[in-house]
């Protein structure tokens, strides 16, 4: 399946984008792996995760074409 | 609630107090304003905040706060968020937050209770930027 995903804060800098599209990607924890590969430093950063705009504490069941977030600790007011 | 190109301007502050104005069922308004402050850090000043925010969750997080809010708080009758992103110059107001109830009481509490949602659930991030243009990631 198809994945949009996006990155906020801080993690804009540690993956040089804001969004990245995701091909082939099997389940939430292959593209969990996937990211991970890509931008290794992204484990240094505490963050959470939204998917379709809700954050998820256990791995999700993805569908075709949902929007992944990864989210730096809020830090909004 | 409403996210804003940069600081929120006196005159989006007084329209928000002016409808306020409009019911008369309402004896108590409790406005807060967030500014941008000119902190020092390791000797360099704050000039400006850059905000970035995950603007769909945002409006919808927004709606779930308001309506725990008036679920809570039961003489509150109106609640008015504004939040920038974009640059915020120091000194500039980046927050807005106005409750509106029947008695002062209930105004005070949910205006508060809503400053600490805010900043607990909005997917909302601050880049400081400093007098030299260097920038450092705001960690609450």
């Amino acid at each position: 399946m198809e994945i949009n995903v996006l990155f906020f804060g801080v993690l804009t800098e540690v993956t040089g984008t804001h969004r990245k599209h995701y091909r082939g990607i099997k389940s939430f924890s292959d593209l969990k792996y996937r990211i991970r590969d890509d931008f290794p430093d992204i484990e240094n950063y505490n963050f959470r995760i939204a998917v379709n705009n809700r954050i998820v504490n256990e791995d999700p069941v993805l569908t075709d074409n949902d929007e992944v977030a990864y989210m730096p600790p809020f830090a909004g007011g | 609630m409403r996210l804003i190109e940069g600081p929120v301007s006196p005159s989006a502050i007084s329209e928000i107090v002016v409808r306020g104005g409009t019911n008369t069922d309402t004896g108590a308004h409790s406005l807060f304003l967030g500014q941008v402050r000119k902190d020092q850090i390791e000797g360099k000043s704050v000039k400006a905040i850059e905000y970035s925010a995950y603007e769909e969750m945002v409006i919808m997080e927004a709606n779930k706060i308001h309506k725990s809010v008036m679920s809570e708080f039961n003489d509150v009758k109106s609640i008015e968020i504004l939040h920038s992103k974009g640059l915020v110059k120091a000194g500039e107001i980046s927050l807005v937050v106005m409750v509106s109830s029947g008695h002062r009481e209930q105004a005070v509490k949910a205006c508060a209770k809503l400053v600490e949602l805010i900043k607990e659930k909005l997917p909302i991030w601050k880049k400081e930027i400093f007098e030299d243009d260097s920038g450092m990631w705001k960690q609450e």
